[in-house]
């Protein structure tokens, strides 16, 4: 069987239900914890239906940017995978495709090229379910002393935090958009193009005080620079 | 109107007995289950198909992903928890989606209930305003993995060549290109170490820590913390 075919079946959908289901009972057993006390110290229900309907609201947005990049996912790899991984998991789809190529170099292929096989399909499901534990260890077991680390460990420097996780990510896109920078042709005018586009949307957000267009800058960025880098391969 | 005008101030043993400790009992809980599920996929896959990756693959395969991603586990909550406080952090690290979907909301719900972060009114809050967006996320990205599966059927071979080819491509450029804007000399720096190894053949395995590590060792040593007024 292709792994293709095996990406769609009903088990990997199921796998993303079961992380759904836990996800959704932990936020529905807080939310009632969180209401019965605000509705206790006086919280009326036309507040309360504000505050949902500003989450929502809020929501919105994201969620519908979410989708449109989830394509990507979708037709990389599966819809059932997209499921499982963007359902109830921590990383964003930009992280998920970096992580499967870099699941797909552990196994010795490229992802998304010829020679990925059933093999690099099983590391890439194996490294990026696995691979995003620390997430969830980190905040299963040490939400409790979170306050006193942040103190402990930035010192008070929040600046030296913010500038380190900046540079984590340009360390790591920054190989992979280098390795198709090195492929030449419409490989690297895809990636000079997603990167300079990015680039002009972010900006643009900014320039028009549009902060929402942020949202859909990356979303925006990747199907413009993939239609240059096509258009310019023919 | 603050906090206290919707609602009077909570009893702290109340908010202890009745908030804090379930909520740390079920979050220590749902999020141990949810590690175990990041291991369902793979069995699974082993128990009906009989494919495992190479232990080799595994390793390596690893060693990159979490090169990536180790800064992250230790900076993300630390860098979060102010605004998303005890169960918003338990949420937002399970359902994902934090800087983009549930730091928003957190803060959108504290603003139209006028309470402040870091208070408990606050916390109480972000709780709602969180959950109500990890419902909605859920559905819609059910509904929308289930359309844009079936709708990718139907675009047409250019595209789809389009996709095959470019995607991630573009998609590392764009990832580069936003993060390039927050740290335009790191993002040189980062540049430079990765592409001179590439273009001398060296290994992803080698190159990657190279690139993340070499960066953040750079940056550390050019970077003078503000002085305190």
């Amino acid at each position: 069987m292709e792994w293709k075919q095996i990406a769609n079946e009903p088990w990997i959908w199921i796998c993303g239900a079961i992380l759904s289901a836990i996800a959704l009972y932990q936020c529905t057993y807080f939310m009632i914890r969180a209401l019965n006390i605000m509705k206790r110290y006086g919280l009326k229900k036309s507040d309360i239906n504000s505050i949902i309907r500003g989450a929502v609201i809020t929501s919105f947005g994201p969620v519908m940017s979410e989708i449109f990049i989830m394509i990507a996912l979708v037709v990389a790899l599966s819809a059932g995978l997209a499921w499982q991984r963007e359902g109830a998991a921590v990383g964003s789809v930009f992280t998920e495709l970096v992580q499967a190529s870099n699941a797909a170099a552990g196994a010795g292929q490229e992802f998304g090229a010829k020679n990925f096989n059933m093999t690099g399909f099983a590391n890439v499901i194996f490294v990026m379910n696995v691979s995003c534990i620390g997430w969830l260890i980190a905040a299963g077991f040490f939400t409790k002393y979170l306050g006193t680390a942040r103190q402990k460990i930035a010192g008070g420097d929040t600046r030296w935090l913010s500038i380190l996780t900046v540079c984590a990510t340009l360390g790591v896109f920054g190989y992979w958009a280098s390795s198709s920078l090195a492929k030449g042709g419409g490989i690297m005018v895809a990636a000079i193009a997603g990167g300079v586009l990015a680039m002009f949307f972010f900006l643009l957000a900014d320039w028009i005080k549009r902060p929402h267009l942020k949202e859909w800058a990356l979303g925006f960025a990747m199907f413009g620079g993939m239609i240059i880098g096509k258009l310019y391969a023919g | 109107m603050t906090a206290e005008n919707k609602f009077g101030d909570i009893d702290p043993q109340v908010y202890q007995k009745e908030f804090s400790e379930p909520i740390h009992r079920v979050g220590m809980i749902t999020c141990g289950l949810a590690i175990i599920g990041m291991f369902l996929p793979p069995a699974w896959l082993y128990f009906q198909y009989g494919v495992f990756p190479p232990i080799s693959a595994i390793m390596v395969g690893m060693g990159l992903a979490l090169t990536y991603a180790v800064p992250f586990f230790i900076i993300e909550p630390i860098s979060y928890y102010p605004t998303l406080g005890d169960a918003g952090t338990y949420m937002s690290f399970l359902a994902g989606n934090i800087s983009n979907m549930r730091l928003p909301c957190a803060a959108v719900a504290q603003a139209v209930a006028g309470a402040e972060e870091g208070t408990k009114q606050g916390e109480l809050i972000a709780t709602v305003g969180i959950a109500i967006s990890i419902w909605l996320s859920i559905i819609a990205v059910f509904i929308g993995a289930v359309a844009t599966g079936w709708f990718v059927n139907f675009f047409p071979p250019w595209i789809q060549d389009a996709f095959k080819r470019f995607l991630l491509p573009a998609v590392f450029g764009a990832v580069f290109g936003q993060f390039a804007l927050r740290g335009k000399r790191y993002a040189l720096i980062a540049l430079v170490l990765a592409l001179v190894p590439i273009l001398f053949k060296w290994k992803a395995y080698v190159v990657i820590p190279l690139a993340v590590f070499g960066t953040i060792i750079i940056a550390r040593l050019m970077y003078r913390p503000k002085k305190s007024a």
